[in-house]
């Protein structure tokens, strides 16, 4: 059918209107996200001259094909694996809390996603130092161990430190897609899949699993990301040892002065992360 | 309690329920069943909402355990096993198909689950579904169907696994009322087809009535009565049961003897033989609208109650008119046909009305 001009002009005005309410949120996002994004892609093709400085000129990809080199492949594959496992044992461990939450009364339900919470509190930066504290050699965890005959734990500075801290700060973002989508399972269907021969844990494979996948996708999509870009984690419970991808581009930008590299770093980082979450979308998951 | 008639002489008990009870934190759900559903019949379990059909039912198929009680299917006790460990198969209310799979890989499930070969599978997918008429919808997914059709899939999904007993909750709840018609004649056909036990809940008299072989009829946890359609219609033993089972009056009255309630005007009428009441208990006799006559007594066989009142209200129906008769001690409705050769009465009309004594049933009040 067609629309009168009274009707169309109402229809353009609605949307003008829409619009202006809009403009500050779009203004603020083009200011202080996509232009200092263009920014970064500049950069990276711009080339480090010998005294630190960038040089704005001569354009090239050089600070693209550095990321080729051993030492950045060596802590773009180690952030890759401390991600995943920091996401594994996310997800293991959420999984079920998840689904107990889920299953709860009301106001049950509530003090326990309130209680996922409540760390958020405190700093960031306060809630690592205190895992310093935890994880120190003579600290209470290797107090504990000792008293009941395990013998010191020195874990402070390793590998295990900084996904013990990762898995702590991320499995929030786990936890709470992960309830939402577990929330809205029809029970039914699990009672279907059992009425229907399946045992639990088919059950489980067969059913709750593919219909929670969007949660699980976002969850995932949720703790991977930040861990792989992770700076105060792995410098405060790796020690500078364990350097991971948001460590290196700080020293590239700082200390080493390549802003090329860290920019071209940057951006990769971003874009595979961008690219991750777009197959998430077409793949049909609302969760995020 | 043994109050519950068992009509039909059973064939062997495809489910047996013995004391079966069932508790909710302080709430008592089920409460002492004793039934037994004969092989290959269809049986209703009628009740309002709440009254706690659908928890019978879901002990039958495994998904609740009962509290206290025995219960067996074909001889097997089964009380406490997991659903997927029993012969049964439901047919959920608002039918639980799995969104994320196409209508074949639903109706396979079952089969896959048990391991079935899948050259097997596949030959008895594609007779499910063309026994549900739902040939060349294969690979839709649920959300691409409409009522009826989803419901044809969940009937699929359940027979090709050939159950024992096949358990259907409020089976045509969600369909509207023209299709829920198509429905109960098809089901009643595909019950006759297959050849296996049904038992369905349903809160929908007439549903029961149209498709059972037999009736229960469930309160507050209770069941009240089991019997054939007709038995149920013709001779309940409870109030409950006559009120729900269609419309009634209800007289109140003494049992005086075995055939005979003096009613709470003095007058004595004479009853079919009850025995689940015994004599001087306060009963109710149940007189079905469409069962008093009304007018001319000179019509009336002479062993015929009688009483006579005012019309107070009309009511025009098209196949019949139902008035509202008023007698000096309490008000009754009747139902009289609409026929060129019926005398119609109007408000304020002096009326007779009268009986056959068998078309009356006592009841527990």
């Amino acid at each position: 059918m067609k629309l009168g001009a009274a009707e169309l002009k109402r229809e353009r005005e609605e949307r003008r209107r829409g619009f202006f309410l809009a403009l500050p949120s779009f203004a603020y996002m083009l200011l202080f996200f996509a232009l200092p994004l263009v920014i970064v892609l500049i950069y990276s093709f711009a080339t480090r001259t010998s005294t630190g400085s960038t040089a704005l000129s001569d354009w090239n990809l050089d600070a693209y094909r550095k990321l080729g080199e051993p030492i950045v492949r060596n802590v773009v594959v180690r952030s890759v694996v401390l991600a995943v496992i920091t996401t594994v044992i996310c997800l293991v461990v959420a999984y079920p809390f998840a689904w107990f939450c889920a299953h709860q009364r009301p106001t049950v339900r509530n003090v326990l996603l309130i209680a996922v919470m409540i760390p958020f509190w405190t700093n960031f930066l306060v809630r690592n130092y205190a895992w310093r504290i935890l994880l120190s050699k003579g600290g209470p965890i290797s107090t504990f161990t000792e008293a009941i005959g395990l013998g010191e734990v020195d874990i402070l500075f390793t590998k295990t430190a900084v996904v013990i801290g990762l898995v702590y700060a991320y499995l929030p973002f786990m936890i709470l897609p992960l309830y939402a989508s577990i929330d809205r399972l029809d029970r039914r269907l699990i009672e279907a899949g059992r009425d229907l021969y399946g045992s639990g844990p088919q059950t489980f494979r067969r059913i709750i699993l593919p219909l929670t996948m969007p949660g699980v996708i976002a969850g995932s999509i949720l703790v991977f990301v930040p861990s792989m870009g992770a700076y105060v984690t792995p410098e405060l419970l790796g020690g500078g040892k364990e350097t991971m991808l948001g460590s290196y581009i700080v020293t590239q930008f700082l200390t080493a002065r390549n802003w090329p590299v860290g920019a071209s770093l940057s951006f990769v980082l971003m874009t595979v992360m961008l690219i991750s979450t777009v197959i998430y979308f077409r793949s049909g998951g609302r969760n995020l | 309690m043994n109050e519950i008639t068992e009509s039909q002489n059973q064939r062997s008990a495809a489910v047996s329920l013995r004391g079966i009870s069932k508790f909710f934190d302080d709430v008592t759900a089920v409460d002492s069943v004793d039934l037994d559903i004969g092989d290959s019949e269809f049986f209703a379990l009628l009740g309002p909402s709440g009254c706690g059909k659908t928890t019978t039912l879901r002990m039958i198929a495994g998904l609740e355990i009962p509290s206290a009680g025995s219960l067996q299917i074909f001889g097997e006790e089964v009380g406490s096993l997991p659903p997927n460990k029993r012969p049964v198969n439901t047919v959920f209310q608002n039918y639980a198909l799995f969104p994320h799979m196409s209508v074949a890989d639903n109706v396979a499930f079952g089969l896959k689950m048990r391991k079935i070969p899948k050259s097997e599978i596949s030959t008895r997918v594609h007779e499910a579904i063309s026994l549900v008429r739902m040939t060349g919808m294969e690979d839709r997914r649920p959300n691409q169907l409409s009522g009826g059709q989803q419901q044809r899939v969940a009937l699929a999904r359940a027979l090709v696994n050939r159950p024992k007993v096949l358990l259907l909750d409020e089976p045509l709840a969600a369909l509207d009322l023209k299709l829920r018609q198509e429905m109960q004649f098809e089901l009643k056909q595909l019950q006759r087809e297959v050849g296996i036990t049904f038992v369905f809940v349903t809160h929908d008299q007439e549903e029961a009535l149209a498709l059972s072989d037999r009736i229960g009829v469930m309160n507050d946890g209770r069941l009240l009565q089991v019997g054939t359609p007709e038995e149920m219609y013709d001779a309940p033993i409870d109030r409950f049961v006559a009120d729900f089972i269609g419309r009634s009056n209800f007289l109140n009255g003494t049992l005086e003897s075995a055939e005979v309630v003096c009613l709470a005007n003095g007058q004595r009428i004479r009853v079919p033989e009850v025995d689940a009441v015994s004599i001087g208990d306060e009963v109710q006799v149940s007189l079905r609208p469409e069962r008093v006559m009304i007018g001319d007594l000179d019509s009336a066989p002479h062993d015929s109650a009688q009483l006579s009142g005012t019309v107070d209200t009309e009511t025009f129906l098209g196949n019949s008119v139902v008035y509202r008769v008023a007698l000096d001690w309490m008000t009754i409705e009747v139902e009289a046909d609409h026929r060129p050769d019926v005398e119609r009465y109007h408000a304020g009309d002096r009326v007779d009305l009268w009986w056959r004594d068998d078309a009356v049933a006592v009841v527990r009040p």
